[in-house]
């Protein structure tokens, strides 16, 4: 496999699109927008050209707020709102016949490690030459916000799993029939992180998937991510870090919490949480 | 190790398969109760399940059948090996154990038991006993193992993790979300068919079976619509579920059928099963996992619960409707309505993939798991083919072999789900499937019967591997495969020859109860009618008599539907006072169904409930302001308006609206007698009932009252205070003897039946005689229990050349009913006197007090039940508190037929009934030698003039001569007993202390021997004056000595009867007077003299049936008998 090179990030969603040009402080205490840290992010992992698919008219807003990534960024508009899995494959031709990070655009992730989410997937996709979704484990109830992989455990590789099924929302009934990975805490799945690197292979399975939409039906990324996972070495990787999801009740507030606690204004946020708390224990 | 446990671990089939019976008979008591002994080490040991199970079994067995019999003929050895001295008259079995075993410590039990079995020596009362221990933790494993695995299925799991509805993951489908322009929701309605089973399959879709042996687990299922004959005009999926979304946050259940509705707003409520009708589609919320199982008793917000699902101020209504099916059709009505509950929540929060049409297989077999899961739930359980209208036409269900992904794996042979093979056109071409719809006629004969006691009989034989039993399940096996071949080649012909064949067979060989005089009376009567035209019967479900198939020559079905249905009702009206029956027979159309259960989702204006749902709920709405109607019920009235003028399904509703909410004045008659008319034809006493009615609301009666005083010193009574009459004493004494059959030979005896009593246990409370009961097959037919007794006294009158006077005692509930069928049945040809002797007095029965329900069920010992049939059994009886309170303590009970609200008042009244109804005068006018009475129970089946017992009682001189036996852990209900220095009876209710009884070695057979002179002398009586008929003198004598005996307040079950085929039980209070307290009184010469127990023991229950036959009772009993 050769290095990945190019990213997409997705921000086509009717419920989407304002997520992105959040402004937000990240680690190192700057004021930038949402789209501005998924590019940083991007760029960390070696990305050199990103796409950003957007709903039409929405260009020069996110032109913006790409600040000095603009360059590497290109806008794919997505004339018709026919789903996640179309959204990818709006971006086939920018993509081409490489694999390439894919990065949800109502996510904002935060490391562990100096290595940031984006580089740990794609180093560990160099590796292993293959697909690699990021995962995370997560409890049942959270079931209905995220896809979801069954698969178990490669052989000497620390979380790092073959993936056998790839589930969107699934309920806990499924899940427990189709996506128990052993090795894992019961009640815990493996849920998608929002972060994948993807080959190309990916373009014909939702090339044949569109084909047999229905008229108003929407094509998610998950069936395909499955249809990958039959035809080629697909791999799953437990990333040292967490998601935030922006689009959830209070998802600014918290990723932005997370993203100050993690950086240099550490102290000074918790002082303020304190001082928080303890006027309201008054 | 032994051939025993051998026959319980060998890997060869051949060696496991073999019975223990065999082993038994050739064993000698002492190599019984060491293979006890090694078995009860091996059970403790083992970790294969099934192996410990079957140990279990082996050990019931040998308790309950093998040791007993082996007892008694060490007892009559001349010198017995046994040691039977020491203080009580025999072994007692202690009340710790038994404690112990009510409280469900079965381990426990066992142990106190085996301790006393070592101590004591072995005894038949402490053989029943470990018999009652081994028999209930064998099913107590069995259930266990099921529940585990039923909780261990995948996709059943996280259901018992989730206890907080912040963890609810289920999100409602967003199609049920979105509101039609006047505001109402779309309605997702599940359609599902009911399942024939076309093989019976010998019960071999008992879960039990199925994990031992499944490769002997397989049905041919049939997935059908159908309709009432005659009162349907076509076939539809009989089962529906309807499910939408309401503007108030709480589960709105509705059951069309039982015409029960509520808005439940509290988890609590949920997992209340028992307080309303709605319990299935509770148990179906709960397993489709809308309100998860592990959230019970979290003390969380139902309304928070359902916020998450279907989102804020929101909720659900769920409906179910079965089409007026009559229930105990035996097409599991109510599994599949489960399954059409789950299946309908199932796909509205996403966990089938499909909104609409039919489910995958995937799905089909979930919804069966969370069906099990359901049934358990509710406390009930069939079988795993019960769900088989869930999949389409018609299909193999088979058991399947445990592997090592399995959870089962290791721990049972096989899995606790089936494998569904859905036939093929290819396999079975439509012609077939159409020849078969053009023969088979379906019917509900219209019997109600518990099949619970059946099922675990199947069980029990088949872990045995009872010899004729097991050659009887391969039989049926073979009959499975014959059945499907013949199908396959369309044969319909040969189908109803093997059908009949297995019914006939192997069903009734491994239960012979299968089969009804009901049931043998249809069929002799359709090959009367039919002749060649007649293919044959089948039997479906548990037992036969309620749902039951007949198979006839094509160009006559459309005949034989009607044919049938006069038959059955002819027949029904011949036995209604016989056999339990719960409604009219029916017949049914039915049709195959080839798609399983469907859903379709209803918008807008066809978005309308199942009709009848409108005639339950319309005029509750009605009744409120209209305004205050959320947007979407104003809406839906508006809706349902329109339709009621539009839908031809929907025509009449308007009319039916009114007669709800006008409703017509009624009144119960019964035969054209009401309540008033009856309780005064039948000596109704309004003063002492007004009487006991304010004793009773005041406390100064009741069931704490019946007890005797607690300083009351009660006592074993020791061998001199009874007369042991065995064998080898009646050999001794020949004299004895000899006086008997003299008096026999003289004509001095009379017999008198007791089949007054309404048989509460025997019946359930159905009101129907106990005495005309065709109960068993004894001399290759079913005889009833008078047929029994007659035939016992023809065998005595024959031997001693007389004709034994016979006198059955009858009561409001009994006589006519018996007058009728002596009638046809022309006495059974008995040709000594016999007479009828009806009852003089009656009672109403009354609303129980919460007090003494309470001491019933709170303070009296009881049996708890498995864990969650525990719970449902307290919520029910929460309810009916909660009835008690409503409907008013200790006023009459009147809400039921007539009859079944009067009640007969005790035994003791038999007697004196004769002197006040004629009888006597007549048997003393027919017979002046007439000396002696010898009273029994009806249901005491080996009481017959035994000389030695007759001859016993004259040389006494006594006035009464009471037959005990020894006790076994099911005789409960009082004993003989040393009260304060006299030996007496002491009836169960009177008892003060609880473990007073089992203090006491003798049990009280109710059989007694009465001197004629004697007993009037003690009313102050004497022949004259019964022969004058002196009414006024004699009832006189009759209240001085009854008012010498005690009243108890009793808790009877009654029956009522409902809907199509439905039945609740309430307890009602009655007041008697028994015939053992007469033992008390201190002018009576009462003496006692213990019988075997295949002389004295009462048949109280039709589950002591099998036993009964097994044990050799049955045989003792036919030896007795000469059938006319």
């Amino acid at each position: 496999m050769r290095d990945v090179r190019k990213a997409v990030i997705t921000a086509a969603g009717r419920n989407q699109r304002a997520l992105a040009l959040q402004t937000l402080v990240d680690r190192d205490g700057e004021s930038r927008t949402a789209l501005h840290i998924l590019l940083n992010e991007a760029v960390s992992a070696g990305c050199e050209e990103i796409a950003v698919v957007i709903a039409p008219g929405d260009a020069s807003a996110y032109a913006t707020a790409a600040g000095e990534h603009a360059r590497k960024v290109r806008f794919v508009e997505q004339h018709e709102p026919r789903g996640y899995g179309h959204a990818i494959f709006c971006t086939r031709e920018f993509v081409g016949d490489q694999s390439f990070l894919h990065l949800v655009g109502d996510h904002l992730w935060v490391s562990r490690s100096e290595v940031s989410c984006a580089k740990q997937l794609v180093t560990i996709a160099a590796q292993q030459e293959c697909a690699v979704s990021g995962v995370q484990p997560t409890k049942e109830r959270e079931l209905p916000n995220y896809g979801a992989i069954g698969g178990k455990l490669v052989s000497g590789g620390t979380g790092l799993y073959e993936v056998q099924n790839v589930l969107e929302k699934p309920t806990p009934t499924l899940a427990e029939q189709q996506l128990v990975v052993p090795g894992l805490r019961a009640g815990h799945y493996l849920c998608l992180f929002g972060l994948h690197v993807i080959t190309p292979t990916i373009f014909s399975i939702l090339e044949k998937q569109l084909s047999s939409l229905k008229s108003g039906e929407k094509l998610p990324l998950s069936s395909a991510l499955a249809q990958l996972a039959r035809q080629e070495h697909y791999l799953a990787y437990e990333v040292a870090g967490a998601r935030y999801d922006l689009g959830a009740r209070y998802g600014v507030l918290t990723a932005q919490l997370a993203l100050a606690l993690e950086g240099k204004d550490r102290s000074e946020v918790l002082a303020q949480l304190l001082e928080l708390l303890a006027q309201r224990a008054k | 190790m032994s051939s025993l446990l051998n026959l319980i671990t060998s890997q060869d089939a051949a060696t496991r398969n073999q019975s223990l019976d065999a082993f038994a008979r050739a064993a000698s008591l002492d190599e019984l109760l060491a293979a006890c002994a090694e078995l009860d080490t091996f059970r403790r040991q083992a970790d294969n399940l099934y192996e410990r199970v079957r140990a279990l079994f082996f050990l019931y067995a040998l308790h309950r059948f093998h040791i007993p019999r082996k007892l008694v003929s060490v007892a009559q050895a001349p010198s017995p090996a046994i040691s039977r001295t020491g203080a009580p008259a025999c072994p007692l079995i202690p009340f710790p154990g038994y404690e112990q075993l009510l409280n469900r410590r079965f381990e426990e039990a066992i142990d106190i038991f085996l301790k006393s079995q070592a101590t004591d020596g072995p005894s038949d009362g402490i053989s029943s006993a470990l018999a009652a221990g081994y028999h209930r933790i064998a099913f107590q494993t069995l259930a266990d193992q099921v529940r585990r695995s039923v909780r261990s299925v995948r996709g059943n799991q996280w259901m018992f993790r989730m206890g907080h509805p912040a963890d609810q993951p289920l999100r409602l489908r967003p199609e049920l979300l979105q509101r039609a322009s006047d505001g109402t929701y779309p309605i997702l309605r599940e359609q599902t068919p009911v399942r024939m089973d076309l093989t019976h399959s010998a019960w071999s879709d008992i879960f039990f079976l199925g994990m031992d042996y499944p490769e002997g687990a397989k049905v041919l299922n049939i997935s059908v619509d159908l309709g009432v004959h005659g009162r349907d005009t076509t076939t539809r999926p009989p089962v529906s579920a309807w499910l939408r979304v309401i503007d108030e946050p709480v589960l709105r259940l509705t059951s069309v059928d039982l015409g029960a509705t509520a808005d439940i707003n509290s988890l609590s409520d949920i997992f209340d099963f028992a307080k309303d009708y709605l319990g299935l589609l509770k148990a179906a919320v709960i397993a489709a996992g809308i309100v998860p199982p592990g959230i019970e008793g979290s003390g969380q917000s139902l309304g928070e619960l359902l916020s998450r699902i279907v989102g804020p101020g929101k909720g659900l209504e769920i409906v179910s409707c079965v089409n007026d099916i009559p229930k105990g059709s035996r097409l599991a009505v109510s599994t599949n309505l489960l399954g059409s509950l789950i299946s309908v929540c199932m796909r509205a929060t996403g966990q089938a993939a499909s909104l609409t049409g039919p489910l995958e297989e995937s799905e089909r077999r979930l919804v069966l798991a969370r069906a099990l899961l359901g049934e358990w739930l509710g406390g009930s359980g069939g079988g795993w083919q019960d769900s088989g209208g869930v999949w389409p036409g018609i299909k193999l269900i088979t058991g399947v072999a445990a592997h090592e992904e399995d959870p089962e794996f290791s721990i049972s042979r096989g899995r606790l789900m089936p494998t569904h093979h859905v036939f093929s056109r290819d396999e079975i071409p439509d012609s077939a499937r159409q020849a078969l719809q053009d023969s088979l006629v379906v019917v509900h004969g219209g019997m109600a019967q518990n099949v619970g006691p059946i099922l675990e009989m199947v069980t029990e034989k088949y872990l045995l591997r009872s010899e004729a039993e097991w050659h009887g399940r391969q039989e049926a096996l073979g009959v499975l495969d014959e059945v499907i071949n013949a199908l396959k080649r369309g044969d319909i012909k040969a189908v109803g020859a093997a059908t009949t064949r297995n019914f006939r067979k192997p069903i009734q060989t491994i239960i012979p109860w299968a089969s009804t005089y009901f049931t043998e009376q249809l069929i002799a009567k359709a090959e009367a009618a039919f002749g060649q035209d007649f293919w044959g019967f089948w039997m479906l479900g548990g037992m036969s008599g309620g749902g039951m198939g007949f198979i006839f020559a094509p160009e006559r079905k459309r005949e034989a539907q009607q044919r049938m249905l006069q038959i059955m009702l002819e027949t029904k009206r011949e036995l209604q006072h016989a056999l339990p029956f719960a409604m009219d027979p029916v017949v049914f159309d039915y049709s195959i169904n080839e798609h399983g259960t469907v859903a379709d989702l209803l918008h807008g204006d066809h978005a309308i409930m199942p009709a009848n749902y409108y005639a339950l709920t319309v005029p509750g709405m009605l009744r409120q302001d209209l305004q205050s109607l959320p947007v979407a019920r104003r809406a839906e009235l508006d809706k349902f308006g329109a339709a009621a003028r539009n839908k031809p399904e929907l025509r009449g509703m308007v009319q039916n609206l009114f007669d709800v909410l006008l409703p017509k004045g009624k009144s119960e008659k019964t035969q054209g007698a009401s309540l008033d008319e009856l309780l005064e034809q039948n000596g109704f006493d309004r003063n002492q009932h007004e009487q006991i009615r304010t004793d009773l609301k005041e406390g100064r009666i009741g069931l704490a009252q019946n007890r005797l005083r607690a300083d009351t010193q009660i006592e074993d009574v020791t061998s001199g205070d009874v007369t042991e009459l065995s064998e080898d004493l009646v050999n001794r004494k020949s004299q004895i003897v000899n006086l008997g059959e003299q008096a026999l030979r003289n004509s001095e005896l009379a017999i008198i039946s007791l089949a007054a009593g309404a048989g509460s246990r025997w019946t359930g409370g159905a009101g129907t005689c106990k005495a005309l009961h065709p109960f068993a097959k004894l001399g290759g037919k079913h005889r009833t229990f008078i047929e029994t007794h007659l035939a016992k006294s023809r065998q005595a009158s024959q031997k001693y050349g007389i004709s034994i006077p016979h006198v059955f005692t009858t009561g409001y509930l009994t006589h006519q009913p018996t007058v009728d069928f002596l009638d046809r049945v022309k006495n059974y040809r008995y040709t000594g006197p016999l007479h009828l002797s009806p009852g003089k007095s009656v009672g109403q029965r009354l609303i129980p007090t919460v007090r003494d329900l309470r001491f019933q069920w709170e303070e009296m010992p009881q049996q708890r039940l498995d864990e969650q049939q525990q719970k449902v059994r307290e919520s029910l009886r929460h309810a009916l508190m909660n009835w008690a309170r409503s409907a008013g303590e200790a006023s009459d009970y009147t809400d039921n037929l007539p009859l079944q609200c009067l009640h007969p008042v005790g035994h003791f009244y038999e007697v004196p009934n004769l002197l006040r109804n004629g009888v006597m005068a007549a048997l003393l006018k027919e017979r002046p030698q007439l000396k002696y009475l010898m009273l029994h129970n009806i249901d005491t089946l080996g009481a017959n003039p035994d000389p030695a017992l007759l001859g016993q009682h004259i040389q006494s001189g006594a006035c009464l001569t009471f037959e005990v036996i020894t006790r076994r852990l099911e005789d409960r209900g009082g004993g003989l007993a040393k009260v304060n220095g006299r030996v007496r009876f002491v009836e169960g209710l009177a008892m003060p202390r609880e473990e007073a009884e089992f203090r006491l070695s003798y049990y009280n057979s109710n059989t007694a021997w009465i001197d004629i002179d004697k007993f009037l002398a003690v009313l102050g009586l004497t022949r004259e004056d019964i022969l004058s008929a002196d009414d006024q003198k004699i009832t006189a004598a009759i209240r001085t000595l009854a008012a010498k005996l005690p009243t108890y307040i009793t808790l009877k079950d009654v029956k009522k009867r409902w809907g199509h085929g439905q039945e609740d039980v309430f307890p009602v209070a009655q007041f008697e007077k028994l015939w053992g307290d007469l033992t008390a009184l201190p002018e009576i010469d009462s003496r006692f003299v213990v019988v075997p127990r295949s002389r004295g023991q009462q048949l109280k229950d039709p589950a002591q049936l099998d036993g009964w036959l097994r044990d050799g009772s049955a045989a003792y009993v036919e030896s007795l008998c000469k059938w006319a």
